[in-house]
């Protein structure tokens, strides 16, 4: 009986530090989001009345056209560079799923890991550098193009490129891992067969190996769309948004709301919708492109 | 602070110090041997007015026992990281720094102890503390709310005209433009050589507080215009307002593309590399351009006040001083006081200036080698004699003006807005704070 008992709470005894971790980093801080979202809550005016105010925050969002503009340019965003990065990844994935060359291909499965291990703010830092109109190296190799320097960040169009080229740079390696992973799936004697069949490869992807990478894509986009509704560091160090709003996505309006005018309140609705709409995208996602493996 | 009110309140310092009897006696070591042990951090930035505190603080270490430290933030972050110290309880800080453009929102909130509870205590107070001795007009704007000291000016700035003036000779110019019109008119088109990548002038403008202070507001007051008026309802679309918003777009011709990403370490290099040939900068940036190893136009650089317009000389005005956080523990608020005292004392300005800081006292300023030495000097004295205390609102509603500010004001530098939708969109927005603020219900005194 007390031996029964034990192992009924053994199994909650172990998942107890994780599910209690996870409580406390994630969803005491959500609840407190959302309550705070419910109430007028300016940070630097402490002796101002917190009362609840019901859904007065989130009709301020909702109508506030800046909200909408960020909002709509961060979706330009995606659109723009989750294609680009699904597509260049797949590349990769391909040419390392290739036999042969074992070292070299090591060498780069490792050397994909680098931009992943680097943190935002610097790649922003390096992306001043790499535009900078008078020593970058972009503008350096357009020199030898015999093209004239671009100015990169101080205009809003290549601005917007350049910030959308930094984080390809960044996020194409872990889309090019996650559908390497994918491949590697594929049991050999099947791609082999397919192999003797026909010499397409485009009919062995679309056939034989692309329902082995749907449930990486499908984690690619889920991850993907959340990392840029919240990215924040590479904009705001590149660009603070600028010039103009050019770069002001979503969360970049969140945060000056948040701490420069200190509304948090409004920051919360903001930071509420936010969610409610990645979580939409995410079910969105599964059930469009999600499809398991029939062994 | 009117001046009166200073001197009063100085007088009765005087009284204070006298009737204690032991003005004579008071010594930093003595005032801080209750202290000794005591660990205090200030909050700095990466400029040249911290780093000379740096250098000179072991000396107050040492005399007083009291271990200063220090965490380098970059201004972006810097409100940010303080006001979150205050509200969230952290106790972090115990030297705040505080800029013109927070001293409302600090004194207001009563994140920063009033400094008469420290100079009006003998045992506290330097004899010598002589806050008269300050220029009244950094004391003014960078030091006082409501007519009450909260903070001692620390790290000072005026906005000056460093010039090139081996590319102005070479364009047979004599000397800097007086006037701001004479800059446009005669010495832009002079200076500009786009093919050789050459431009008369620079004027930081990224987006953030570069582009709501040091550009738009630099735009406004020359021209006789300003941010609001009397009632504080938006004076921007103003014909003299306009006029200074027009100037800028006009003038843009003459500064190098992509200007709206310039911040300032951006404008500094440009003409540090010999790319433009004038800035309006901030004092501080004198040391970078007269550091050989950050600038290759030492013996060519020339500093002048900025140049004037309709209005006369009103050049920006900035910087910071230092306060006492109220939420530090008694003994290291004393501490705090004692560390500010005397990294703005006129006894340690002379070393202040010397390891590259901007003294806010007027007296180091006399002496002749000091002048001889510093050229920003001069034009920086005459700068502070005039100038307008609240070249930016100093209300706690600033910060969330300033963001409105930096956005418009970027997109009509871009020419995605003219100069009257931009006004007329940032006038809209700032009085809807400034109503929710309460300032046009009576509720709040108008007091910027």
């Amino acid at each position: 009986m007390a031996r029964g008992r034990r192992e009924r709470w053994a199994p909650l005894a172990f998942i107890a530090p994780a599910v209690i971790t996870l409580l406390a980093v994630g969803l005491y801080p959500l609840i407190l989001a959302v309550i705070t979202s419910f109430r007028q809550y300016l940070v630097t005016k402490p002796r101002a009345p917190r009362d609840f105010v019901g859904f007065d925050n989130y009709a301020t969002v909702l109508t506030d056209p800046t909200f909408w503009e960020s909002l709509g340019r961060t979706f330009e965003f995606l659109l723009l560079v989750l294609p680009i990065e699904l597509a260049l990844g797949l590349g990769i994935a391909l040419l390392l799923h290739k036999p042969g060359l074992g070292l070299l291909r090591t060498l780069t499965r490792v050397s994909l890991v680098i931009p992943l291990a680097t943190t935002f703010a610097v790649v922003g830092l390096v992306g001043r550098l790499i535009f900078n109109r008078e020593f970058g190296v972009i503008n350096w190799f357009l020199s030898l193009l015999g093209l004239p320097p671009v100015e990169w960040l101080g205009q809003p169009a290549t601005a917007f490129a350049a910030v959308a080229i930094m984080d390809i740079w960044q996020w194409t390696p872990f889309v090019a891992l996650v559908l390497l992973a994918g491949l590697t799936m594929v049991p050999p004697e099947i791609e082999e067969a397919a192999r003797l069949e026909t010499k397409s490869p485009w009919k062995i992807l679309r056939h034989i190996q692309l329902p082995y990478l749907l449930p990486g894509i499908t984690a690619v986009l889920i991850l993907r769309t959340a990392d840029i509704l919240k990215l924040f560091d590479l904009v705001f160090v590149m660009t603070r948004g600028g010039p103009g709003s050019a770069t002001e996505l979503i969360s970049v309006y969140i945060q000056r709301i948040g701490f420069r005018v200190f509304d948090q309140g409004i920051a919360s609705a903001q930071a509420i919708l936010l969610l409610i709409l990645t979580i939409i995208l995410s079910r969105l996602y599964i059930r469009l492109v999600y499809r398991e493996v029939e062994a | 602070m009117k001046r009166r009110e200073l001197l009063a309140a100085s007088t009765a310092l005087a009284l204070v110090m006298a009737a204690g009897g032991e003005a004579s006696a008071w010594s930093l070591e003595e005032a801080a041997a209750p202290y000794k042990g005591t660990t205090i951090k200030a909050l700095f930035l990466d400029r040249p007015g911290y780093r000379a505190a740096i250098e000179i603080l072991p000396e107050f270490e040492e005399k007083t026992g009291i271990d200063v430290t220090w965490e380098i933030l970059p201004y972006e972050n810097s409100r940010e990281r303080q006001v979150l110290d205050f509200t969230g309880g952290t106790q972090e800080f115990d030297v705040i720094l505080i800029d013109v453009v927070w001293i409302g929102e600090f004194a207001d909130s009563g994140w920063v102890v009033p400094m008469e509870e420290f100079y009006n205590d003998p045992k506290l107070a330097d004899p010598d503390l002589n806050l008269e001795g300050f220029f009244p007009i950094l004391l003014e704007s960078f030091g006082t709310w409501d007519g009450k000291v909260y903070g001692l000016p620390f790290d000072n700035y005026s906005g000056l005209l460093f010039y090139n003036k081996c590319q102005l000779e070479e364009a047979g110019f004599d000397g800097p433009p007086e006037t701001w019109q004479q800059l446009l008119e005669e010495y832009g088109p002079e200076l500009t050589k786009p093919e050789e990548n050459r431009y008369a002038f620079a004027l930081q403008s990224r987006r953030g507080e570069t582009q709501s202070a040091d550009s738009f507001m630099r735009m406004l007051w020359p021209f006789g215009g300003s941010l609001l008026d009397e009632n504080f309802r938006s004076n921007l679309l103003s014909p003299e307002s306009q006029a200074g918003l027009e100037f800028r777009q006009e003038l843009m011709k003459y500064m190098p593309p992509g200007i709206v990403d310039y911040d300032h370490s951006e404008a500094v290099n440009a003409l540090a590399q010999g790319r433009v040939a004038m800035i309006t900068e901030w004092s501080a940036f004198y040391g970078t351009l007269t550091d050989p190893a950050q600038s290759k136009i030492v013996d060519c650089l020339a500093v002048a006040p900025e140049p004037k317009g309709p209005a006369g000389l009103k050049p920006a005005l900035g910087g910071f001083s230092l306060g006492v956080s109220a939420f530090s523990d008694p003994e290291k608020q004393a501490a705090a006081w004692l560390f500010i005292q005397w990294v703005t004392s006129e006894a340690k300005a002379r070393d202040y200036i010397l390891a590259g800081g901007v003294s806010g006292r007027m007296k180091p300023y006399e002496d002749p080698e000091i002048k001889s030495k510093y050229l920003y000097v001069e034009p920086m004295v005459l700068s502070w004699q005039g100038g307008v205390p609240d070249f930016r609102p100093r209300f706690p509603e600033w910060p969330a003006i300033s963001e409105i500010i930096a956005e418009w004001g970027t997109k009509m530098m871009l020419g995605e807005v003219t100069t009257e939708e931009g006004a007329k969109e940032i006038g809209t927005r700032m009085e809807a704070i400034l109503e929710q603020a309460g300032y046009y219900s009576g509720q709040k005194k108008l007091l910027k």
